[in-house]
């Protein structure tokens, strides 16, 4: 099972990140204090630690140059409320594999945590299927049952995205960042992928046996098979 | 000295300055008196001298002496200057600083007048007692400063107001979704409804702040941009590109018209926002059916990015707070459609950010946005440019 140890001082936002983690089957451990969560990283095992950059007692960044420095190097994302530039890039020369501002949206953390899991493993991945959707990445085809269907490159983007995520929610950040390739969340932007995925839909599940690509009120979207 | 000098009040450096100038100059018209005189007498003297020398020859009576009363003279005169000449310089002195403090009341008013200006009275102007001399030019200057902090104040008062009031919007319908999801029990579909609206709620604030917050950086000059080598051109085509869908889905049509090579020396993401926000703003407005143009000009010094619709126009009266935070012109309207009105305030902080200008041209049949930067130097292709900035 992947550990994860949480090291976060507001206890709400950590009650509510280690039912998030252990919905996904993680195996959590929270940590109140910079005190308590460099002990723990320190003394047990873990595959990845969401560390805050704010703590009483001993800062996140502290904890962190203290962790390379003995050579624990387990993957450490770190969330800070501040976004000046210069707490994020001191965070990541300090030896963090990636950081996530406040407020942030739980199923980029969750793409954040899988990612940084998945590193160092290839994803050869070269078709991606869900139901009797298959996606051929390296023709970029796709075929839904018999009937091939025709996609803009955006489009087809679109879809290998929420395929990679298959079964997790994707939110618009994520899409804007990942698939627009844009730095910085703007209105319009937003309409975009709303119109975008609106004509993905018609174009992917108007026809199909089940409902693949769902709407997730308020987070974001999701492709699965059934209900989301 | 110096200390002392400096320290002093101008009424009283202006009045020792012109007492020693003074004094100076008749000490020297003194001195130069009293030479001239004293050479004039010493050729009476020596006249009288050979004509004295003829009568005694002639062997006339014996005068008194008349080198002994010429000294007697000149002392006299010497007396005359000395003593009086600091008793000018004295006189004058007074009447200095008497005038010197008259002209210079003015001042002592204008200032007290000034002193009692604070934030919340910023709509007082100080008097101008005569515009035309130099204290009515200086309280007349004071005055138009003060005109710019009270429509800046009024600004970021409005600001503010507005500010909590988009924000409290959302914390409104947050706390009422809340409240009533909770008041009896519901069927999960529901519930989730609930959360959800409340969700997307928490994402309107979040965009909100975030909004905020680059514009306050860019308000504290904290931002700090790069400077690329930008073709406007492609740049517009960018925009196009992925905007292009929501002006497809208005059956509206986005057109560039480019000349070729306007490149310009800016920070291409900040730019691209303001276009983009731009472009933006004319799609949610324009009909359907209609079309959009870009059209990217270039003269030797400046280059333009207009942006022209064939919307309904902008009114006279709105288009002087057009691009004023939070600003609508239809306050119902644009809320639908997922803007705070803020999108041409980003847009015009993104323009002058780069050393341009965002204007404005509308008549009943359309508007036109124009965006007019500096172009980059000769040395613009491909070199980076520091003449431009």
């Amino acid at each position: 099972m992947v550990r994860v140890l949480i090291v976060e001082d507001e206890r709400k936002l950590a009650q509510v990140l280690a039912s998030a983690l252990q919905a996904e089957h993680y195996d959590v451990v929270v940590a109140a204090t910079g005190e308590d969560g460099f002990y723990r990283a320190n003394a047990e095992r873990f595959d990845l630690v969401v560390l805050d950059l704010m703590l009483p007692g001993r800062s996140g960044l502290e904890i962190l140059q203290t962790l390379r420095q003995r050579q624990i190097d387990t993957p450490v994302l770190i969330l800070t409320a501040r976004d000046g530039i210069d707490d994020r890039v001191l965070g990541l020369d300090l030896g963090a594999d990636d950081y996530l501002v406040k407020p942030f949206a739980l199923p980029e953390l969750l793409a954040r945590i899988r990612a940084l899991l998945r590193r160092g493993r290839p994803s050869d991945l070269l078709r991606l299927k869900a139901a009797d959707l298959e996606v051929d990445l390296v023709a970029r085809r796709v075929m839904r049952g018999e009937r091939p269907i025709e996609l803009t490159t955006r489009e087809f983007d679109l879809l290998e995205y929420l395929l990679r995520h298959q079964g997790h929610l994707v939110s618009r950040e994520m899409l804007a960042r990942d698939v627009w390739k844009e730095p910085r969340r703007a209105t319009p932007l937003d309409n975009v992928i709303d119109v975008q995925m609106t004509r993905l839909r018609k174009k992917v599940d108007l026809e199909g046996p089940v409902r693949l690509i769902h709407t997730v009120r308020g987070v974001g979207f999701v492709l699965r098979e059934g209900e989301p | 000295m110096s200390g002392w000098w400096s320290g002093a009040p101008i009424r009283v450096r202006l009045t020792a300055l012109y007492m020693a100038v003074l004094a100076l100059m008749l000490v020297v018209y003194a001195a130069a008196t009293f030479l001239a005189v004293r050479h004039e007498f010493r050729e009476q003297l020596e006249e009288q001298l050979h004509q004295g020398v003829e009568s005694q020859a002639a062997g006339g009576d014996q005068e008194p002496d008349p080198e002994e009363r010429l000294q007697q003279q000149l002392r006299e005169i010497l007396v005359v200057l000395v003593l009086g000449l600091p008793l000018v310089v004295a006189l004058a002195g007074v009447g200095g600083y008497v005038l010197a403090r008259r002209a210079l009341a003015p001042i002592d008013h204008l200032a007290a007048e000034a002193r009692r200006m604070t934030a919340d009275r910023l709509h007082q102007r100080l008097s101008v007692p005569n515009e035309h001399d130099e204290i009515g030019r200086l309280a007349a200057v004071i005055n138009d400063t003060l005109a710019r902090l009270d429509q800046s104040f009024g600004q970021l008062r409005r600001f503010t107001a507005d500010a909590s009031h988009e924000l409290r919007t959302p914390l409104a319908v947050i706390r009422a979704t809340g409240e009533m999801g909770l008041r009896e029990t519901r069927t999960p579909a529901e519930y989730k409804d609930a959360i959800g609206s409340m969700l997307e709620e928490v994402d309107r604030l979040t965009r909100l702040v975030e909004t905020l917050l680059r514009l306050s950086r860019g308000d504290a000059g904290t931002v700090r941009l790069s400077r690329d080598i930008v073709d406007l051109g492609d740049l517009a085509r960018d925009v196009v590109t992925s905007l292009g869908i929501l002006a497809e889905e208005r059956q509206q049509r986005l057109e560039v018209a480019a000349d070729a090579n306007v490149r310009v020396s800016a920070d291409r993401l900040v730019l691209r926002d303001a276009i983009t926000n731009v472009v933006d703003n004319a799609i949610k407005y324009s009909p359907s059916g209609s079309t959009i143009t870009m059209r990217i000009e270039a003269d030797a010094v400046e280059a333009t990015l207009s942006v022209t619709d064939e919307g309904p126009g902008i009114p006279a009266e709105h288009r002087e707070r057009i691009f004023d935070r939070f600003y609508r012109i239809d306050e119902g309207r644009s809320r639908g459609s997922g803007g705070a009105g803020l999108g041409l305030a980003i847009a015009k902080w993104a323009v002058d950010a780069n050393g341009g200008r965002l204007s404005l041209a509308s008549s009943g049949s359309g508007s036109v946005f124009r965006i007019t930067l500096p172009r980059s130097g000769p040395r613009a292709n491909g070199a980076p440019d520091r003449g431009a900035s």
